[in-house]
């Protein structure tokens, strides 16, 4: 069983995410579970959003997890809330920010010893599709660190998954999606 | 229908008008359609009435008004003409005789067990309005 | 025909919403009367989309409360429609007093409810306090475990519904969020052979049949509602589950998966089980089988038949078994748990020896976690051990503050 936990603002895409996410790795076979938590949240509010994987059919409907991965899309919730709650020793962070690795883990000491990756989701987003909308970036820091597909099958998945999209934002997806699985570190 | 046991009518609650179909429902006279038992029609409801209106045909112009205030359909007209009250259903109300608008009144209320050639005999005349 | 069919993978990644709506696309609904309400909202969101886009043939009527939907329902199929629609919590409390015209009136109408609780405090999260409310409103109520359930359960419950030795309108349960959102993989139907299962809808005392015209909704006093209600409440326990069973059988034979009254997980053998709805019992077979390598033979029972309430097929299923544990995911108000007093009532009069006890859980959204389980498991597991229930009869799960238990 793989397991992710995505922290996002309501409206950044995380819900959107982990289904794409969910829909790529169904189309090879496996079995897939994504959901989030809501409440009555506004735009802004911060949620989280997860995704099961694994072979067997998934029966667990809990919402309690220890991810394997955690996904950071906003860049202020590594503080505001905690990131690296139910963790285990092994859980990998990938964070938006616009600070190195370092910096950040020196900036958020409960990131201390843990397995953490930094790309700028943000600003990949702003640049490429022109809005700050990080989820996508993130699959593709994501498939860099996991190594769980071929980047070129994840793009063509995407390109279907997002097939009601005008072409020009599908496009800006790719390059977004390509440039964080280049630039996470 | 006094004993019909839950298992012996026709599910929800609903009723039928008619036994068996019907096609031409607005182009068949009531006395010609095949209502059911259920139906409001075959129920008399004559023993309501504590009183009842008489026709006097004679002074009568069709002008409808009692077919169209009476509350309960009692009015039988036919080809635009009145003639006569279904006295199964009518329950005395006296609406008919309110909106009659002639002169003397070509329906008037008497009581049930007052005599109808007797009473249009003896028919009031007309009033003549002081001026 | 005057629409469009939609290409589907065998395999659609779908939360629960998305596969109800799919499924009444599927079935050609004529008319959904709707008010929207989280979290049920996206499926009437979804024929709405499904019909602009020319996906369907049929009326989508907006209307100013649940009451007012559910009352444009059962006119729609008063006319002689196939008619749907969907709500939750506060948006069902609502339309009680219509579902009950409904199945009076003999109306096959499917509502999805997508199990919310209830007020106050306002929540939007899942919980099965709706459902309780609705469970002697005269319906047929499905209950599903997970986006594939909700998917599939629609159609049997239009086949079981318009089935004209039943009449009864049905709804369809799923657990707010916890299904209702959550993406899984679901096997698709293709457009016709979802179709040819529910098939044609076949009109009974419509009153769009002028040559045998109807009064629906009639009046009776203490003369005949006696009656009414017994011959109603006769076919759901005499008619209904052959109908289901038999739907069940034909699904099976459709699409090669299998639906039962009472879903039975690993009780051949087990000596403590639980009784639960919803997502739960998905929850609950994993931790079983992790407590059947701990050495408890543990097993799970699931309703999937709310109403009428299987009564023989839970005898059946619980005869062996030592403890039992009736979880009730809905604030008892002062009582045992639904599940618990149903429970009771078939085992009773029985041979049994079997200890029952009851959780209430799950309120408002609360997690029930795999360790509340084992945790439960265990606890089933002294029971055996002592002979006895060393509990309450009733216990909370996963409250604050200090263990609540009561009975």
């Amino acid at each position: 069983m793989l397991e992710i936990r995505w922290h996002s603002r309501a409206g950044q895409g995380a819900v959107t995410g982990a289904k794409g996410l969910a829909d790529v790795i169904s189309t090879t076979g496996k079995h897939v579970q994504a959901f989030a938590f809501y409440g009555s949240a506004k735009r802004g509010a911060a949620m989280t959003a997860y995704n099961r994987v694994d072979e067997e059919i998934i029966m667990n409907h809990e919402k309690y997890m220890e991810p394997d991965y955690v996904f950071v899309i906003d860049p202020a919730l590594v503080y505001t809330s905690d990131v690296t709650i139910n963790g285990k020793e092994d859980t990998k962070y990938i964070i938006t920010t616009h600070m190195s690795t370092d910096e950040l883990i020196a900036s958020q000491p409960k990131l201390k010893g843990k397995e953490v990756y930094t790309v700028d989701c943000i600003k990949i987003a702003q640049e490429t599709i022109g809005r700050p909308i990080p989820n996508t970036p993130m699959l593709g820091a994501f498939m860099k660190i996991s190594g769980m597909y071929d980047i070129e099958f994840f793009k063509e998945s995407m390109v279907r998954i997002l097939g009601k999209l005008p072409q020009k934002i599908i496009d800006a997806n790719m390059i977004a999606i390509q440039r964080a699985y280049d630039e996470v570190k | 229908m006094a004993n019909t046991g839950w298992d012996e009518f026709e599910i929800g609650a609903m009723l039928r008008t008619f036994e068996g179909s019907i096609d031409d429902i607005a182009g068949t006279l009531q006395e010609d359609r095949k209502y059911t038992e259920n139906s409001s029609f075959s129920a008399s409801v004559a023993d309501w009435r504590i009183e009842k209106p008489i026709f006097a045909k004679d002074y009568c112009i069709d002008c409808q008004f009692c077919w169209i205030y009476c509350p309960d359909i009692s009015i039988i007209s036919r080809d635009k003409k009145m003639i006569g009250i279904d006295m199964d259903h009518c329950k005395g109300c006296g609406i008919c005789v309110e909106v009659c608008p002639t002169n003397p009144k070509s329906l008037l209320m008497f009581p049930e067990q007052a005599d109808e050639e007797t009473e249009i005999a003896q028919w009031p005349a007309k009033e003549t309005k002081e001026k | 025909m005057a629409f469009d069919k939609m290409e589907l993978r065998d395999i659609e990644v779908w939360d629960g919403n998305f596969a109800a709506a799919q499924a009444l696309r599927q079935c050609q609904i004529d008319v959904v009367a709707a008010y929207p309400i989280t979290p049920s909202t996206p499926i009437v969101e979804g024929y709405a989309k499904f019909l602009a886009d020319n996906y369907v043939e049929g009326e989508f009527v907006m209307v100013e409360s649940e009451h007012a939907a559910m009352s444009g329902c059962i006119g729609a199929a008063a006319a002689g429609g196939r008619v749907a629609t969907a709500t939750s919590s506060q948006g069902f409390a609502l339309m009680v007093e219509t579902l009950y015209q409904a199945s009076g009136m003999r109306l096959p109408i499917v509502l999805n409810v997508v199990n919310r609780a209830l007020a106050a405090p306002l929540n939007v999260n899942g919980d099965h306090s709706d459902m309780y409310l609705g469970r002697d409103s005269g319906w047929i109520q499905f209950d599903s475990y997970c986006p594939q359930d909700a998917y599939d359960l629609n159609f049997i419950a239009f086949r079981v519904a318009e089935d004209h030795d039943v009449r009864l309108p049905c709804m369809v349960h799923q657990d707010g969020f916890m299904t209702s959102h959550t993406a899984q993989g679901v096997h698709t139907m293709d457009d016709d052979t979802a179709y040819s299962f529910v098939g044609d809808f076949k009109p009974m005392n419509d009153m769009l049949d002028f040559e045998h015209p109807v009064t629906h909704g009639v009046q009776t006093e203490e003369d005949w509602h006696f009656e009414h209600k017994a011959r109603q409440h006769n076919d759901l326990m005499t008619k209904v589950m052959p109908k289901i069973q038999a739907a069940f059988d034909d699904f099976k034979t459709l699409t090669g998966r299998e639906y039962n009254i009472v879903e039975r997980y690993d009780m051949d053998d087990a000596d403590v089980c639980v009784v639960c709805m919803g997502t739960s019992v998905e929850t609950a077979r994993e931790v079983a089988l992790e407590m059947r390598a701990k050495g408890i033979k543990a097993g799970v029972v699931g309703i999937r038949v709310v109403r009428p309430f299987p009564f023989f097929e839970i005898q059946e299923a619980l005869k062996d078994v030592k403890a039992i544990a009736a979880l009730d995911r809905s604030a008892p108000g002062g009582a045992p748990g639904m599940l618990f007093n149903e429970i009771a009532g078939c085992l009773f009069n029985t041979d049994t020896k079997a200890l029952l006890s009851g959780y209430i859980y799950g309120l408002g959204g609360r997690d029930l976690t795999k360790k509340h389980l084992v945790d439960l498991f265990t606890e089933l597991q002294a029971n055996v051990d002592a002979g006895k229930v060393l509990t309450p009869l009733q216990q909370f799960i996963g409250v604050r503050g200090p263990k609540l238990q009561f009975l």
